[in-house]
């Protein structure tokens, strides 16, 4: 696997406050790649480290194969960042904002004006190109800045809460576009401090506040943090018995009743399962359903990130 | 699909970019507009309505023996003569403030306006060098002024041209007062421009960040009444002197603004 994105110690204090303390990450080609954290853990000032924005105070970075603090130019035509607010020159078009970005990254005029025409189209706004911006919407304009940031195709797109203070319908497009990104095999580093979010876009997730605390994927997360666990529905509804019958299978830590169904954790889930149906068909009881329950990543991310309060 | 390949943009793409963007974000703030043409349209129509007046109503004695008291320069010319000299002289010294004033509310504007927009952070993470962006910024304040201020002077010389007396029309076409025009403009609209950059990025609030810059027009007022009224007279070596304080002040200013002008400044200092 190549790393497009990789830091060794690399720390930014502001004053007495280290606000990035010395961080050591892989960021895979091709991965849509998680950065969780609270308010105020550093997420902004790590993205600003690694487009090379603001000079770290220690450590290093290598992005895009340049070496920070050396090639920040390459650095920064390299990748591409939406920054927390979209950042937009309002009084302007949508066309004139994104090709004089376009210029800004050096593309020639007819590459600029391509591009514009292809990101405009992507994010639904080419009806409505040669309207001045301060007339969009919040999620319209969150769809300029993203196109802003993706128009010179970069390597690397480092996304800042992408969808914080959007509608569903807006917040829906954007995730779709992270999709679509990584389905050209573009590399995403997404900072969120939405673990829903996460869990649904990213194929690993660091937990962090001004330290990582943890890298893992997703499932990763809930098979550790819970075993995986089952639901099985009954009808009419679970009897005493049927529950006594499921704790007795081998292979099974935990089960309880939940609803009108019977919620098992098992260590060896594609063992165990077909032997839970056997068990309570044999019982007499009438499944309606078997489904796979996802532990809420709510609960791993507070055991993770809370304790270092 | 066409390769889209990135990096630092040529120089001169750069700076064309920046000042249209720059320019068609003025021109599309009317306040702007107003405050740019304010003080030319202001200082334009009371000069040729001045030059007129002297044209019209004959000075009194009195106020021509003042005249001659306050500026030895035109004692012992015909009185209308000397009355038109001295206005259309005192005009011109107005005329040096449009490029204190028209400049310093653009580069005030263009900075500030990209600061309460939060447009700095996307156009920092550009591979564009920040010198080349705040060169280019200087410059898409510092053109428009020194049109503003030539065409208020041009025209202003073809009315006095058409209207005024004889000792008005030499004292607007001195060589040296077309040279000042023509050379310390553009110096000075430079000087209030990056001056204008450079207390934006301390300050946010444009009136305030005006008033600070105002500072500088005072004592470019004070010089020019003193050369009025005779004590210090535009010379060569007084013109030679001023062209090279305000080459060195244009200098040590766009340094200072330079210095401010950091990438990391911008994102982590400028409040
Ligand atoms: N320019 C700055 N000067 C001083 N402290 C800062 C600056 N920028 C960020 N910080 C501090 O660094 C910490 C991390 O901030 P930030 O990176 O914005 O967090 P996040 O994006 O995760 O919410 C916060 O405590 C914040 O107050
Ligand atoms: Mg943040």
């Amino acid at each position: 696997m190549k790393t497009v994105v990789r830091t060794e110690k690399l720390t930014k204090r502001f004053g007495d406050l280290t606000a990035v303390d010395g961080i050591d990450l892989d960021v895979h080609e091709g991965e849509v790649f998680g950065f969780l954290g609270p308010n105020g853990a550093g997420k902004t000032t790590t993205l600003r480290l690694l487009c090379a924005l603001i000079a770290p105070t220690s450590g290093t970075a290598e992005i895009a194969g340049h070496r920070l603090g050396r090639d920040d130019a390459k650095i920064r035509a390299a990748v591409g960042i939406l920054t927390e607010l979209p950042g937009l020159y309002e009084r302007q078009s949508a066309w004139d904002n994104l090709v004089f970005y376009a210029t800004l990254y050096g593309l020639a005029p007819s590459v600029s004006r391509a591009q514009a025409e292809r990101y405009l189209r992507l994010m639904g706004l080419w009806e409505r190109r040669d309207e001045p911006v301060v007339t969009f919407s919040r999620g319209m304009k969150q769809k300029m800045a993203i196109a802003r940031a993706a128009l010179h195709e970069p390597r690397v797109l480092f996304l800042d809460e992408p969808t914080t203070g959007l509608d569903p319908d807006a917040a829906k497009t954007v995730r779709e576009f992270i999709v679509a990104l990584r389905g050209e095999g573009r590399t995403v580093f997404l900072c969120t401090h939405n673990l829903d979010e996460a869990d649904r876009l990213c194929d690993r997730i660091a937990f962090f506040r001004h330290r990582v605390l943890r890298i893992a994927n997703p499932d990763e997360l809930r098979a550790e943090f819970y075993g995986r666990a089952t639901e099985i529905r009954l009808v009419p509804k679970p009897r005493a018995e049927d529950l006594v019958r499921v704790q007795a299978v081998p292979g099974v830590r935990e089960a309880h009743l939940e609803n009108g169904s019977i919620v098992v954790a098992s260590t060896d889930p594609l063992h165990t399962n077909p032997l839970l149906v056997k068990t309570l068909v044999d019982g007499g009881a009438d499944i309606a359903f078997v489904t796979e329950r996802k532990p809420h990543l709510e609960e791993v991310y507070l055991r993770i990130v809370e304790p270092i309060e | 699909m066409i390769a889209v390949v990135a990096a630092s943009p040529a120089r001169p793409t750069l700076v064309r970019a920046v000042c249209v963007r720059e320019w068609r974000e003025a021109l599309g703030n009317k306040l702007l507009v107003g405050m740019t043409l304010l003080p030319p349209v202001v200082i334009l129509v009371s000069g040729i309505a001045a030059v007129a007046a002297a044209a019209v109503n004959p000075p009194s004695d009195r106020d021509v023996q003042a005249l001659y008291a306050a500026a030895p320069a035109v004692a012992g010319l015909d009185p209308r003569e000397a009355v038109q000299g001295f206005i259309a002289t005192y005009f011109l010294i107005l005329f040096m403030l449009i490029p204190t004033v028209v400049p310093l509310t653009m580069a005030i504007y263009s900075v500030i306006g990209e600061k309460a927009s939060r447009t700095l952070e996307p156009l920092l993470a550009t591979p564009v060098g920040v010198g080349d962006l705040l060169f280019a910024k200087s410059l898409a304040s510092t053109v428009p002024s020194v049109i503003v201020t030539w065409s208020a002077y041009a025209i202003y010389l073809a009315t006095v041209i058409a209207i005024g007396s004889h000792a008005a029309v030499q004292a607007v076409t001195a060589p040296r007062w077309i040279l000042a025009i023509v050379v310390l403009v553009p110096l000075l609209t430079l000087l209030s421009v990056n001056l204008g950059i450079l207390i934006s990025t301390r300050v946010n609030d444009v009136r305030v960040a005006q008033q600070i810059g105002g500072l500088v027009v005072v004592p470019i007022v004070g010089l020019g009444i003193a050369q009025v009224t005779g004590r210090v007279v535009l010379d060569n070596g007084a013109f030679l002197q001023m062209t090279i304080v305000l080459i060195l002040l244009d200098v040590a200013v766009f340094w200072l603004a330079r210095l401010a002008f950091q990438r990391e400044n911008i994102l982590v200092r400028w409040r």
